[in-house]
């Protein structure tokens, strides 16, 4: 047991340093670097960089340098926790994310809660209930739910917040509290702000959950000992939560790996039509400007967030499901 | 896919919107004037008279409060005893009130650089066709041209009431311009004929650039957009160090000349900077220190890069109003950020902006529209001075397909390929009818226009005679299809058109002008490139034909690049070309078109040239021989695309009808901001 976990963390490491590095090559691929796309951006907007400015805003960002040593550079600074300097944002990387981090957590979890919250219990009854009313009602709430791309619901949910309402729409904070250091009133309008991101954000999931939910369940509940136990006058509560379900809660268990990244990135389309101020828009922007540091802390961060996710996984597959426990020893 | 969602939501409302953007778009103009959107180009007036000036300031409330608790001096001690003093366009206004705004993050600085332009030593008047002080006081140009004297004002002081005088001037071009490890070279403004010029202290008010040739540009220059002229707030941000002066008292701490270079380095990595240059670049970069000294209206006091960059009055605002009122009257500017140029067109309409025209898209004009009542916001269209907002570069220097490169340097070809284009058609699909159609050639209103019949000029749909062209030139094979085909090898003559998304969906426009080329045989290859990739293969001569706005080139001299392959950073016309103009012939290739080689000669002479008229008269032979040419295509232009969709809270006052949109302008610069109140 403890030589398969530390068999997996020597792996994880590896995998990490190797992420790293596709990390970087990624970034790189693109043509152009941050100063060609920080040219672009201004010509199209009617402002203009010369040739000497360029030149020495490559000298100044060292992108006049090869890749490796560009690598290296980055590496070298990596390895004792700092990620340098994003060349669009002027601040150390680890700030820039940090000040979107924790937000994006918050809001990344409510909307998980939510997902569970409305998912589990909804996708038991209707795999019980199967073919009642209910079910039909939730299934074909569950399949729009599905087939509605959630950028839409989005926008749709934003247009008539506008016309009927007159609502600010996006953001996470009233423009007055934007600039307010921290305060019980500031936290009540984030809680004020938060539901109608966490609602679309976690709408699409929920509906993919029911059904998987109810799949996985109505497999467990046709299997004999379930039969079994219920010839024998278990109650029915008991026949259904104490057995069927928790074996049908297995996949869940291994969707943490790439629950993991998503609770520090967030949905980057969700995100950029509300306006939400998370790591998703940040990694994109990072990737159009050509951000190098940026935009590989923030990939690296979503690589190790996936290893340590599915590392997480397996312990938890371990500890919730005894049959992977006992083949292993 | 978001964007295409809102733009459907804007077609389905355009319906309503015939009363200015009639069906038929020959003269859009009349209608569009007639729709009150429009107005004429106006601003607050300078007193120049010194008879006129007042004799007794006023200030703002919150400063006042300051004097009296003896934090401040008084506002006659603060404001120069030669201040900038400005007629308001219409009423004396009232202290206070908080500018909201939106913006895009750090990359996006140029939103609150250009509210800080005045900050120039020369600009341009609301017209956008005369140079005025602004900074400088007035200037001189000596008879031969080499000798340029800048006069500041007396008693004109920092932002943090340190005097600012000709010394700042000096250590700008001594300690900074010309340290290597600052500057890497000297740059082509301050260096007429290649020979670098010199910036010479007369007294303490009183400052000379001196050249060895003549330089009559220099004050065109020092009034533009331009590295020299552009003025502190955005020439000495993001690691660059032009514009003419810098805060001497605060940054020479930062130099290892006043110290050494041990202390100073000591210094940058105790404040997290890798070495000394690099934490000079953050001090003198006004959107990010809230130290550092400045000359705008208002200055930095919650950087860039946190969601809300905030501005503040500067107590030290060395202009006035005609009553003797400091300047600016609005105390605050809050930019807050939007992760999407969505958001801020959604925001505005919401009417959450006091003034955004930065990012509003022409496209949601209709939805603007109708929610002016209820966002509280007046709509003001301000059309563009240049020609074309969308202009097919033609690359004359590609030679990777010899047939192809044939054709586009043949002239004949490229004037039936301007004739092919209905611009109609674009302008009533993609301007809303409210673009005027027309060849690169810039507005007749500015003096540098060849005139009225250049903006016509091979620009008018005519598929007989672009036809009769072609087959003219030995293009008259065609395909089953109907295509011309390649005369080397007898298949189909492909062109391919290069288009980004960018300020205007060009990819979209190039599809509709490939559309229109049919009907001469001309099959376009539209490919929908991402920015820096069309930006990389331009620069490597790969492409055909690049889609772009001719923005900047309303005033050639100060900005040629979107007009002249003279550039290499930006040079669509002809790459190899623009490297061997900017390397004097060392790198690059030479072109061997008689025509293109009188453009490069003319635009050299002008510099040499003393009278502002020869020199637009200069420019008006470039443009004819462009427009004759057909180098660039244009096809739209003097519209409201790029900056031009204006929404202004009702409460604002002293607003123009119409604001000057061009670089030169530093929109909405030259309206000059600091002139706008809460009523």
């Amino acid at each position: 047991m403890l030589a398969y976990i530390a068999r997996r963390a020597v792996l994880a490491v590896l995998t990490m340093a190797a992420i790293s590095v596709f990390a970087f090559i990624i970034i790189q691929l693109p043509p152009g670097d941050f100063v060609d796309a920080y040219i672009a951006n201004l010509s199209a907007s009617g402002s203009s960089v010369s040739m000497e400015e360029a030149k020495s805003l490559r000298a100044l960002y060292g992108l006049d340098q090869p890749v490796y040593v560009q690598y290296m550079k980055w590496m070298s600074r990596v390895l004792v926790g700092d990620f340098g300097e994003s060349m669009e944002w002027h601040r150390p990387v680890a700030e820039v994310i940090g000040d979107r981090l924790w937000l994006t957590i918050v809001l990344s979890l409510s909307a998980l809660m939510l997902t569970w919250g409305i998912a589990l219990p909804i996708g038991i009854y209707s795999a019980v209930r199967q073919y009642s009313a209910l079910d039909y009602v939730f299934t074909s709430i569950s399949f729009i739910g599905l087939a509605v791309p959630n950028f839409l619901l989005a926008l749709v949910i934003m247009y008539f917040s506008f016309v009927l309402f007159g609502a600010n729409v996006g953001g996470l904070f009233s423009s007055e509290f934007d600039l307010a250091p921290w305060s019980l009133a500031k936290v009540w309008d984030l809680i004020k702000h938060l539901p109608l991101p966490a609602v679309i954000l976690a709408l699409a999931g929920t509906a993919q959950l029911i059904r998987i939910m109810r799949a996985n369940l109505l497999d467990e509940l046709r299997k004999p000992y379930v039969v079994t136990a219920r010839a024998k006058g278990m109650p029915e509560a008991r026949v259904i939560w104490k057995y069927p379900v928790r074996a049908a809660l297995n996949p869940f268990a291994s969707t943490i790996a790439y629950l993991f990244p998503y609770l520090v990135s967030g949905s980057i389309i969700i995100s950029l039509v509300l306006s939400l101020p998370t790591v998703g828009p940040l990694l994109l922007k990072a990737l159009i400007a050509q951000d190098m540091f940026l935009a590989g802390t923030i990939v690296l961060l979503l690589g190790v967030m996936t290893v340590i996710g599915t590392f997480i996984s397996d312990l938890v597959l371990m500890w919730v499901d005894p049959r992977i426990r006992f083949q292993m020893d | 896919m978001k964007k295409s969602v809102l733009l459907g939501v804007c077609a389905s409302l355009l319906v309503g919107l015939s009363a200015f953007a009639p069906a038929q778009a020959q003269q859009p103009s009349a209608n569009l004037m007639a729709s009150g959107l429009v107005g004429k180009l106006e601003g607050p007036e300078l007193i120049l008279d010194p008879a006129k000036w007042p004799k007794s300031f006023g200030e703002a409330p919150d400063l006042a409060e300051l004097v009296k608790a003896g934090k401040l001096p008084p506002v006659k001690d603060r404001v120069p005893a030669e201040p900038l003093v400005m007629k308001p366009l219409s009423e004396v206004g009232k202290y206070g009130g908080t500018w909201r705004r939106g913006f895009l993050g750090p990359g996006d600085w140029e939103n609150g650089n250009r509210l800080n332009a005045s900050d120039k030593l020369l600009f341009w008047d609301p017209t956008g066709t005369k140079i005025v002080p602004s900074v400088a006081k007035s200037w001189e140009q000596s008879a031969d041209g080499k000798v340029i004297r800048v006069n500041l004002r007396k008693g004109m002081k920092w932002s943090d009431g340190a005097p600012f005088t000709a010394d700042d001037f000096v250590f700008w071009f001594e300690d900074l311009y010309s340290n290597k490890d600052i500057v890497a070279a000297p740059i082509p403004d301050m260096s007429p004929g290649g020979k670098p010029g010199k910036v010479v202290k007369v007294d303490e008010t009183t400052v000379e650039f001196q050249f060895e040739n003549p330089h009559f540009l220099f004050v065109d220059f020092l009034a533009g957009d331009t590295l020299i002229g552009g003025g502190q707030s955005v020439r000495q941000s993001q690691g660059t160090t032009f514009g003419a002066y810098s805060p001497k008292h605060y940054l020479k701490q930062f130099l290892p000349k006043y110290s050494s270079e041990a202390q100073v380095n000591e210094r940058a990595k105790a404040e997290g900077f890798e070495n000394w240059v690099k934490m000079l670049h953050f001090k003198k970069d006004w959107s990010f220190n809230t130290e550092l000294p400045t000359l705008g209206p208002w200055k930095t006091t919650r950087p860039i890069n946190t969601p809300t960059w905030v501005l503040e009055r500067n107590p030290y605002y060395w202009a006035v109003d005609s009553a003797g009122n400091q300047l600016p009257y609005i105390d605050k500017v809050v930019l807050t950020l939007a992760e999407d140029s969505e958001v801020i067109n959604l925001r505005a309409i919401g009417g959450n902006y006091d003034m955004q025209e930065r990012h509003i898209s022409l496209s949601k004009l209709p939805v603007i529209l109708e929610n002016q009542q209820k966002g509280g916001y007046k709509v003001h269209l301000d059309l563009a001075l240049h020609g074309s907002d969308t202009t097919l570069f033609i690359n004359q220097s590609f030679k990777a397909d010899a047939e192809v490169a044939k054709w586009l340097t043949n002239a004949d070809f490229r004037r039936a390929l301007s004739m092919g284009i209905d611009r109609n058609q674009l302008n009533d699909t993609f301007w809303l009818g409210i673009g005027t159609p027309g060849s690169v050639a810039p507005s007749v209103q500015m003096p540098q226009s060849p005139g009225k019949e250049y903006r016509d000029k091979y620009s008018k749909l005519d598929i007989a005679k672009a036809n009769q062209l072609l087959d003219g030139i030995g293009l008259t094979k065609k395909d089953s299809e109907g295509y011309r085909v390649r005369t080397d090898n007898g298949e189909r003559l492909r062109i391919q058109v290069q288009a980004v998304k960018a300020l205007l969906p060009w990819p979209q426009q190039a599809e509709m002008i490939g559309e229109q080329w049919r009907k001469i045989g001309i099959q376009a290859d539209v490919r929908e490139m991402e920015r820096t990739l069309a930006t990389t293969r331009t620069r490597n001569n790969e492409h055909q034909i690049m889609v772009w706005t001719n923005g900047g080139t309303e005033l050639l001299y100060l900005f040629p690049r979107h007009a002249i392959p003279v550039d290499p950073t930006e040079a669509y016309m002809g790459p190899e070309f623009a490297t061997w103009y900017a390397s004097n012939g060392a790198q690059g290739r030479a072109p061997t078109d008689p025509q293109m080689l009188k453009i490069y000669d003319l635009f050299k002479s002008a510099s040499g040239q003393r009278e502002a008229g020869d020199r637009d008269k200069t420019a008006q032979e470039i443009w004819k021989i462009l427009v004759d040419q057909q180098y660039a295509i244009g096809t739209v232009g003097e519209s409201p695309a790029q900056f031009g969709v204006r929404i202004v809270s009702t409460k604002l006052g002293n607003i123009p009808s119409r604001a000057c949109i061009a670089q030169h302008c530093r929109t909405p610069s030259s309206s000059h901001a600091e002139t706008w109140y809460f009523k």
